[in-house]
């Protein structure tokens, strides 16, 4: 993994008109059901950003962030039961909540590192789900669990009072994701984000630098889990009914392949992962495919980023376009295309 | 770049060998497309219909370790035969299917998918574990009344929803009422712990109480990975002259009844299983050694039953779906697809969205050989138009009938109450 | 709390959970060890070589005895597959990266079996499952005997060839650093190739044993090597004999709550609570890491 390297908005008039397009062109020209899926593709990219931030910044792989997810949405849920807190409140408790609880699973295992590392999240996240399918989710019940088994009339998490309907709330849920997206944008930019650099770059270099590895790691934890707990927040809101099934350890390893697929040294390729994740199921169903040859895609697009393109699409896709970009040039010209610089 | 190309010669080379094998895997040997006498459904005039489609949804669970989608499928295949036979007034139905991986924001999406984008007039043929829970308001709202085969309690408890069949707390209500009359001293419900075990659980609780039985309840997170130890817990709770009930998918069912058999356990209670385990497969896989030994609830006649409807129903299956297995999924999926053509053919004047619900929930009095009573929706704040079942057990690699319809007990609230709705009108 | 009688038929369904555990995690430590790839697709290869004789014997009527052999060449052939493409670009690599992309072939592998076979209830009964003999008041049989015997066996036999023989040495050498081994005149890449087939090999085997053990699913067997890291990890991916007697105590703890009714439902955390604190605990000294040298 060698790239290093701060980035620059390149164009940060692009990013702000892509945004204003998709807050206000995209949603008038869809139906509920792409709208709800495109809710679902910001949410994960949100997900996909914190472990991205964790892989491609500071090099630590987390295979436990739907795990994460799955607490921050039951926080959220409980706080949205329990009490009539504003919901940009909920979204911020659920998700400091969240960092702390993140925190305090990565203060003893970040000791650990690499593949140790990424293994102890899979047992954690492990010993999360198990405890999350006992106790459920909360619903509305009494209690600290606050599950209830009643039957019916199970009420849905509520949203915001500006954005119930479901084209507000996708309108809510991009502008919460651009903050989130900022706000990792704002670390990397400035000194956390040169210490994970020197970090990646080698741990003992960055410990001669006077650079305090725990602390920088730990602050690069408690980033991602914030931001997923908010995505965790966000998610209770847009689904409404919370079941354990949504959570599956299934999607942690997908999480991974769509990140690596995305890209992780590009705040681009969370975009990426999260339509890779949510938006191409919905499209493969709409083409009438099954959704078992996604699976299979992953997989292969796991073996393919890791064995020929680090960077994942959010590097690959601009280097193809210009080199097929060059290749039309030079065939319309009825020259030889130049060499591959690679 | 040399890499790249194999990769993409790799991707292509496994994906077309998947595909293939997926193509081919449910071929059975012997199988023969028969072309001599082909089933009259629907109008049965022989004419395939040509006008314009009726457009009818469905959305079933389809994720490595729940597959419902046998269930519309097979309702997918009486609609081709009546298609092939008149359609509806000369219009072939076009029956959408959707597949969902229980994700709720999925789920909600889909229906209005069907609803607003495409524009269904009925849906029919649901069945997911979550769906009625998350669409229940919806579909009120809508007024599409669905014609479902239920797991969620809202299926069962809501005014827009009739199931076929009966869900898991009146089925495992069904297996409970066996067992007592088998003469238990203890009766212990094991369940698979996904949301609403309470809810499952209720009806047990009141009908053992009801009888003067001590019951025990557990819950077992599922995909088992230790059926020796779920089998030996259960028979533990049961003691002697125990019966155990139990209420897993089939594929968890036989993971703990090979367990309990390899333990010798099953005759150290009486075992009973909720209507998931009526299928042959189950029956095939479990062996002589359980032959008379589970009885299973079976909301549905025995797909060996004599009678109109069950033949018209093995002649669409071996006709139009051959590789969807004879069992009670296929049956619901056939009935349901029924009753949708019985009120699709009772619609007066024009097709709409409007006029095709009300005909649905003015079925009334669906006679069928595949149900003990017969079946209906009307406008009532619940529904659960099924509540008469059977008993069926293991013999030699099928399911044969052991006791005939029997009422639901009255014990558990619901059923009272629709009973009461019933002798109303 | 219950009686002791209670729980005795659990010490036994405990150790079959054991063997079952520490089959599949010495069957990674074993491949850890010689290739320095912890194979995460374990679970899956075995699963899919079982399903692969369940059709073979149900829907095509092949003989039992050959379409097992099958399941074990299946095995062996596409660990073989794997290990020569994916192997020797990712050798330099950080063994997180080895792990991941094994992720890859086991995200492969499921979406196969989902798509070819759907989800019915199918089993697939070695003729060792009917075999079987009591202790006490409870049974066992002859496939979880096997399973058990063969992770022993495979433990014992790794150890010394590992130790004992040339081959072994060179596998030794190449886990530890490829360029070395090779610059050194050993046959890497036919090293390798051995390696990932007799690893393939168990695998399949692993996958017949377990579809008997736990069941015939594709998600339950592939997922099943989530629980059996955590015997690997107790025992740091380093020695197979920990792997081993890990894999059998978790299995017994596992079985031993099932009959303490107020904490049953939470048994399935077992793995993981028991590999999370033996790590924290063993770890708390040092820092432990697999980083190589040059990223």
């Amino acid at each position: 993994m060698r790239r290093p390297g701060i980035p620059r908005v390149r164009h940060p008039a692009t990013a702000a008109a892509l945004l204003l397009v998709v807050l206000l062109a995209v949603p008038s020209a869809l139906s509920t059901y792409w709208i709800i899926v495109l809710t679902a593709v910001t949410i994960y990219s949100v997900v996909a950003l914190g472990l991205g931030l964790l892989m491609g910044r500071v090099g630590l792989v987390s295979l436990g962030q739907i795990a994460i997810l799955a607490l921050g949405a039951w926080v959220a849920a409980k706080l949205a039961f329990a009490t009539s807190m504003p919901f940009p409140l909920v979204l911020l408790i659920a998700g400091t909540i969240t960092m702390v609880l993140g925190t305090l699973v990565g203060l003893p295992a970040l000791r650990l590192s690499g593949l140790y590392l990424a293994l102890i999240t899979l047992m954690l996240a492990g010993a999360i789900t198990v405890v999350l399918a006992t106790t459920n989710f909360p619903n509305g019940g009494p209690g600290f669990l606050g599950h209830t088994e009643s039957s019916f009339g199970n009420p849905a998490v509520r949203r915001p009072d500006i954005a119930t309907t479901d084209l507000a709330y996708f309108r809510y849920t991009v502008i919460v994701a651009a903050l989130m997206f900022a706000l990792v944008f704002w670390h990397v930019r400035s000194r956390p984000g040169r210490a994970w650099a020197a970090i990646r770059q080698s741990e003992p270099a960055a410990l001669a630098a006077g650079v305090n590895i725990t602390t920088y790691k730990l602050w690069a934890w408690a980033l991602a889990s914030f931001v997923t707990g908010v995505a965790g927040g966000l998610l209770a809101g847009s689904v409404g009914k919370l079941y354990t099934y949504q959570f599956p350890t299934r999607d942690s390893l997908i999480l991974l392949a769509v990140v690596l697929m995305g890209g992780i040294y590009n705040l681009w390729g969370a975009v990426v992962a999260g339509a890779l994740m949510k938006l191409l199921p919905a499209l493969l169903d709409n083409w009438g495919l099954p959704p078992d040859l996604l699976i299979i895609l992953f997989g292969v697009g796991v073996l393919q980023v890791l064995l020929t393109a680090p960077g994942g699409l959010a590097a690959q896709v601009p280097k193809d376009l210009a080199r097929l970009g060059r290749t039309l040039v030079a065939l319309s010209g009825r020259r030889a295309p130049e060499g591959d610089t690679r | 770049m040399r890499r790249n190309g194999v990769f993409v010669r790799l991707t292509l080379v496994l994906v077309a060998s998947t595909a293939l094998a997926a193509c081919n895997s449910n071929k059975s040997p012997g199988s023969t497309t028969d072309s001599t006498t082909a089933p009259k459904c629907g109008a049965g005039t022989g004419q395939k219909a040509t006008g314009e489609p009726i457009k009818l949804g469905a959305i079933a669970t389809k994720q490595p370790g729940t597959d419902f989608t046998d269930i519309p499928n097979m309702a997918k295949a009486f609609f081709d035969c009546v298609n092939d036979n008149g359609g509806i007034n000369g219009r072939p139905i076009q029956y959408l299917i959707e597949t969902e991986q229980t994700d709720p924001g999925q789920v909600a999406a889909l229906a209005k998918k069907l609803v607003e984008s495409d524009k269904v007039l009925g849906i029919v043929g649901n069945t997911s574990i979550i769906e009625c829970a998350v669409n229940h308001g919806y579909y009120e709202q809508q007024g599409f009344y669905i014609i479902d085969s239920g797991i969620a309690p809202e299926c069962y408890s809501t005014p827009n929803s009739a199931a076929v069949n009966m869900g898991p707390r009146y089925s495992v209500d069904g297996a409970t009422q066996y067992l007592i009359r088998q003469g238990v001293k203890k009766l212990v419900l094991d369940q698979s712990n996904v949301p609403g075990t309470g809810y499952i659980e209720g009806g047990f609780l009141l009908i053992a109480k009801d009888a003067g039985i001590p019951t025990e309840s557990l819950k077992d997170n599922v995909p088992i990975q230790d059926a020796n130890s779920v089998a030996l817990k259960a028979v533990q709770a049961a003691g002697k002259d125990g019966g155990v009930v139990l209420n897993f998918t089939p594929p968890e069912a036989l993971k703990i009844l090979q367990a309990a058999q390899q333990q010798g356990l099953q005759d150290s209670v009486k075992w009973a299983c909720s209507t998931p385990c009526n299928t042959d497969y189950l029956a095939e896989a479990l062996g002589p050694q359980w032959n008379g030994k589970l009885g299973v609830n079976a909301e549905l006649n025995l797909t060996t039953a004599a009678g109109p409807d069950s033949e018209l129903y093995r002649a669409v299956q071996k006709r139009y779906a051959p590789n969807i297995p004879l069992g009670s999924f296929s049956q619901m999926g056939f009935v349901e697809a029924s009753i949708a053509v019985k009120a699709l053919m009772s619609v007066s004047g024009e097709f709409t969205a409007k006029s095709v619900n009300e005909a649905i929930k003015n079925i009334k009095d669906f006679k069928t050989d595949i149900l003990c009573k017969p079946w209906y929706y009307g406008n009532a704040p619940l529904h659960i138009p099924n509540n008469t079942d059977r008993t069926v057990v293991p013999q030699d690699g099928k399911m044969i009938e052991k006791e005939g319809c029997f009422p639901i007990s009255e014990v558990d609230p619901a059923i009272a109450q629709v009973r009461q709705i019933e002798a109303a009108g | 709390m219950p009686e002791w009688q209670n729980f005795q038929p659990f010490i036994v369904s405990g150790l079959a959970l054991g063997g079952v555990y520490s089959l599949s995690g010495v069957g990674m430590v074993v491949l850890y060890r010689t290739t320095g790839v912890l194979n995460l697709a374990f679970g899956a290869v075995g699963a899919m070589g079982a399903f692969i004789a369940w059709s073979l014997v149900n829907t095509y009527g092949w003989p039992e005895a050959l379409a097992y052999l099958v399941c074990v060449g299946f095995g062996a052939v596409i660990s073989l597959v794997y290990g020569i493409l994916a192997g020797p670009p990712l050798a330099g690599r950080d063994p997180l990266v080895k792990a991941a992309a094994t992720i890859g072939l086991a995200l492969i592998l499921l979406g196969a079996m989902s798509w070819i076979w759907s989800d019915k209830a199918r089993s697939l009964v070695l003729p060792t499952t009917t075999w079987r003999y009591s202790v006490g008041e409870v049974f066992i049989n002859w496939t979880q005997i096997i399973a058990l015997a063969l992770g022993v066996l495979v433990t014992l036999a790794t150890a010394a060839f590992l130790r004992r023989t040339g081959l072994g040495t060179a596998m030794r050498a190449l886990a530890n650093d490829r360029e070395i081994t090779a610059a050194l005149g050993v046959p890497v890449r036919r090293v390798e190739a051995i390696t990932w087939l007799v690893s393939g090999a168990l695998a399949g085997a692993a996958g017949l044993l377990l579809s008997n053990l736990v069941g015939l699913d594709a998600a339950t067997l592939t997922f099943l090597v989530i629980s059996s890291l955590a015997a690997a990890l107790i025992a740091r991916l380093r020695s197979l004999v920990v792997t081993l007697l890990a894999g059998i105590v978790i299995g017994l703890v596992n079985a031993m709550v099932t009959p303490i009714f107020s904490i049953s439902s939470y048994r399935d955390m077992t793995p993981f609570v028991l590999a999370a604190v033996a790590l924290l605990f063993l770890s708390r000294h040092q820092q432990i890491s697999f980083a190589r040298r040059n990223r």
